[in-house]
């Protein structure tokens, strides 16, 4: 007779091989995407930035775990997904957060944005951008960030250069020089700041796949082409595309937040729509809108129409050839 | 197992094996005490058998479970049955195995069934649809006429395979032989073989038409080689036969050349055994043999929780039991240590994006896997292309969040007949 009860084996189907990718190492690489942005904060910001990061992450993956708990679901924090969520939370806010706001905050990414709308994967809208959302309407009082850090000795402008355009006018831009947007000689979030790093590790993200290039490059052009329409209109009234570049959220924005996978497309065209779509918005919400910075509200916005813009989509090889 | 590039900003590639330039003889493995036949049909105690355990059967014996069966094994061996017991495969389906105990001392020519091999289909039906290398003589002959093109696939499906490589070269004039005799039981106008176009073994098929393949998985799946080189795109649904294009391993025309050669039915299959290391070394077996006797033949230690693969890593499956015989269709034998085996996982798709790059049919998996979770068969087959998947396994190979994709997609299709077949 045939054995049946001998050795135990592995049955599982095809294919037998996998990539080893995982979601922990892409939460994994996002982090060490992120630390660039996130050490300098603390050489920047002090301590208080220290706390605000470990605070938002350790709260987050808190949540996560609670939610998941009191749902008795399993427990999805070894995958990193709130460490992140949380993690772009304390780089977008400034380093003198009072520390309820900072849980709230990671509250409403993760139970509000994350968990309620079907957890990861499910996320129509950037959980840590719907917090923002949330908290911006809320308190505003806290992210104005020239109040935020009033009790601050900088080297440099210490004027947020987003709330300075929109309300000294243009002739606000002459007070920082695009080197030193670049290299974060500015006031912001502990993470917005900090353009080269942010940068690299978003080159990083796209170098290893995590991101998608396609929606960078297009945000990008997104904002500099809209930005140099409107300054080559008027340079008198509309800052240069360069400094809408490299001040605020836009960095960030571009590289982590609109790429973030489960709300945004993965086919070609509607990525580069996509994309494009969150740079016009941003410029248009801080030339015309009444928004400062603008970020948020315009990637949750491309977050909305990215459903309706991935049915751009190219038919199945052999759909719809007449039977030969 | 190729891992993931470091840098990965374009999809990743994976390629084809080529043939050793050595083609050194295949080892043989002696006839085991025991064979296992695996007859496609399940028992049905409510008819009656026509054989039954204890019967002597002659070599080349053909066994049918019932009188209005469509489906027999020959039997490799002069011996007695000795069990008869039942197999479901991992769709369910059910089939029954054999277990025939050979009997060396039986060598007199009437202990072999005699057959006088014709040249038409309806003998190659009821004769040969069990030879090495699985040549589908009742798919053709349910085809009839209209098949126009035959491929041979000298270019394996699968990665790091080269058993067909292997049988296209190191038997071309069989390969060749098989082809004409092939040419003239069905008539079929056009004849074809696939080799990989890297492959350095220039062997000469005289009349066939040498289709070079990439070496680019999956290039050398039937679908693509029809797309690549015949310029016909498979609809949504429908087989290579619906076509009229029948994709037959090389060996099936080696194991037909030699049945009219020698007049007997010939019973052994080629296999490359890939062992927990990664070496490949290429065996041949008697069909039946138990792949336990194999691994003890060859030295590859099974352990608890190994996994077993019959066929290739993207392609293949996995047995449940190291006594799964050698079959027909057999080509590759993959041990795989239990460490090496990656993890799947129940999380949802993150829309990372990766199976959408790599489809190579264009498939939007990310959005047809959630209505495949949900049981929408039908949705999935008119909105989301459920049809058109080419089952390359791609997709499932780079999910971030390790979803069997490929087995939803099979679940889904396996499910979608069931539903049409009850409405």
């Amino acid at each position: 007779m045939i054995q049946m009860n001998g050795t135990k084996l592995i049955v599982s189907h095809a294919p037998f091989w996998h990539d080893g990718d995982s979601l922990f190492k892409m939460n994994l690489n996002y982090v060490l995407a992120l630390l660039p942005a996130a050490i300098f904060g603390v050489t920047q910001f002090g301590g208080l930035a220290l706390g605000v990061i470990a605070l938002s992450v350790s709260t987050a993956m808190l949540w996560e775990a609670v939610i998941n708990l009191a749902s008795r679901r399993k427990n999805p924090i070894g995958d990193l997904d709130a460490a992140v969520i949380g993690l772009l939370f304390a780089l977008m806010v400034p380093a003198t957060m009072p520390w309820w706001v900072v849980v709230v905050g990671t509250f409403i990414a993760v139970v509000i944005g994350k968990f309620i709308f079907g957890g990861i994967g499910a996320t129509p809208f950037h959980p840590t951008l719907l917090a923002m959302a949330v908290l911006m309407m809320s308190w505003p009082v806290y992210f104005d960030f020239d109040a935020a850090y009033v009790a601050y000795e900088f080297n440099h402008t210490a004027l947020a250069p987003l709330a300075a355009l929109k309300f000294q006018g243009i002739s606000a831009t002459g007070l920082f020089s695009l080197g030193d947007l670049f290299m974060g000689q500015e006031v912001g979030g502990i993470g917005s700041t900090f353009g080269i790093g942010i940068i690299f590790g978003g080159i990083y993200l796209m170098l290893r796949g995590y991101t998608r290039w396609e929606i960078v490059v297009s945000f990008l052009a997104g904002i500099l082409i809209t930005g140099g329409l409107f300054y080559l209109g008027n340079s008198q009234a509309y800052a240069s595309p360069l400094f809408h570049l490299f001040s605020g959220y836009t960095l960030l924005g571009a590289f982590f937040l609109a790429t973030a996978s489960s709300s945004s497309p993965v086919n070609l065209i509607p990525m580069f729509i996509y994309g494009f779509l969150g740079g016009f918005m941003i410029i248009l919400m801080r030339n015309i809108g009444a928004y400062a910075d603008g970020t948020v509200l315009a990637v949750l916005l491309i977050n909305l129409v990215n459903p309706l813009v991935d049915n751009i989509r190219p038919k199945a090889i052999g759909k719809g050839v007449p039977h030969a | 197992m190729i891992k993931r590039s470091f840098f990965a900003l374009s999809k990743p590639t994976l390629t084809y094996d080529l043939l050793n330039p050595d083609l050194a003889d295949p080892e043989a493995i002696p006839i085991p005490g025991t064979l296992t036949l695996l007859l496609p049909e399940a028992i049905d105690s409510t008819k009656k058998a026509l054989f039954a355990k204890g019967d002597s059967l002659k070599k080349g014996e053909k066994l049918k479970l019932y009188e209005d069966s469509t489906v027999y094994v020959l039997s490799p061996v002069a011996g007695t049955i000795n069990a008869l017991d039942s197999y479901s495969d991992d769709f369910g389906n059910t089939a029954t195995y054999i277990l025939v105990k050979p009997d060396p001392a039986r060598t007199a020519p009437e202990d072999t069934a005699k057959i006088t091999p014709k040249e038409n289909i309806d003998f190659a039906r009821d004769y040969l649809d069990h030879l090495p290398g699985a040549l589908p003589f009742a798919r053709l002959a349910a085809a009839g006429k209209s098949i126009s093109t035959i491929v041979i696939t000298g270019a394996d499906a699968d990665i790091i395979s080269s058993t067909w490589q292997y049988t296209c070269t190191a038997y071309a004039r069989e390969v060749e032989a098989g082809a004409q005799i092939l040419k003239r039981m069905i008539r079929v106008p056009r004849i074809c073989i696939t080799i990989p176009e890297a492959l350095t073994t220039q062997v000469n098929f005289g009349t066939l038409q040498v289709l070079k393949v990439s070496d680019i998985y999956p290039s050398a799946l039937p679908a693509m080689i029809m797309k690549d080189h015949m310029d016909m795109v498979l609809p949504p649904g429908k087989t290579p036969e619906d076509m009229g294009v029948c994709f037959i391993r090389p060996e099936a025309l080696v194991s037909l050349a030699r049945v009219f050669k020698t007049q007997e039915p010939v019973f052994e299959k080629v296999i490359t055994l890939v062992d927990k290391t990664g070496t490949q070394r290429r065996i041949k077996a008697t069909m039946g043999t138990p792949l336990s006797k194999i691994f003890n033949r060859m030295s590859v230690h099974i352990n608890e929780m190994d996994r077993i693969i019959i066929g290739g890593p993207m392609r293949g499956f996995a047995t449940f039991t190291h006594h799964h015989p050698v079959t027909p269709e057999m080509d590759m034998v993959i041990v795989q240590d239990k460490e090496a085996i990656a993890e799947l996982s129940d999380t949802p798709c993150v829309n990372c994006g990766k199976c959408i790059r790599i489809c190579p049919v264009q498939i939007p998996v990310n959005l047809l896997v959630r209505y495949l979770e949900a049981d929408q068969y039908e949705e999935a087959a008119d909105q989301l292309d459920l049809e058109s998947c080419i089952e390359c396994g791609l997709c499932a190979y780079v999910c971030t969040a390790r979803i069997p994709l490929y087995q939803y997609i099979r679940l889904g299709k396996h499910e979608l007949l069931a539903l049409r077949a009850e409405a």
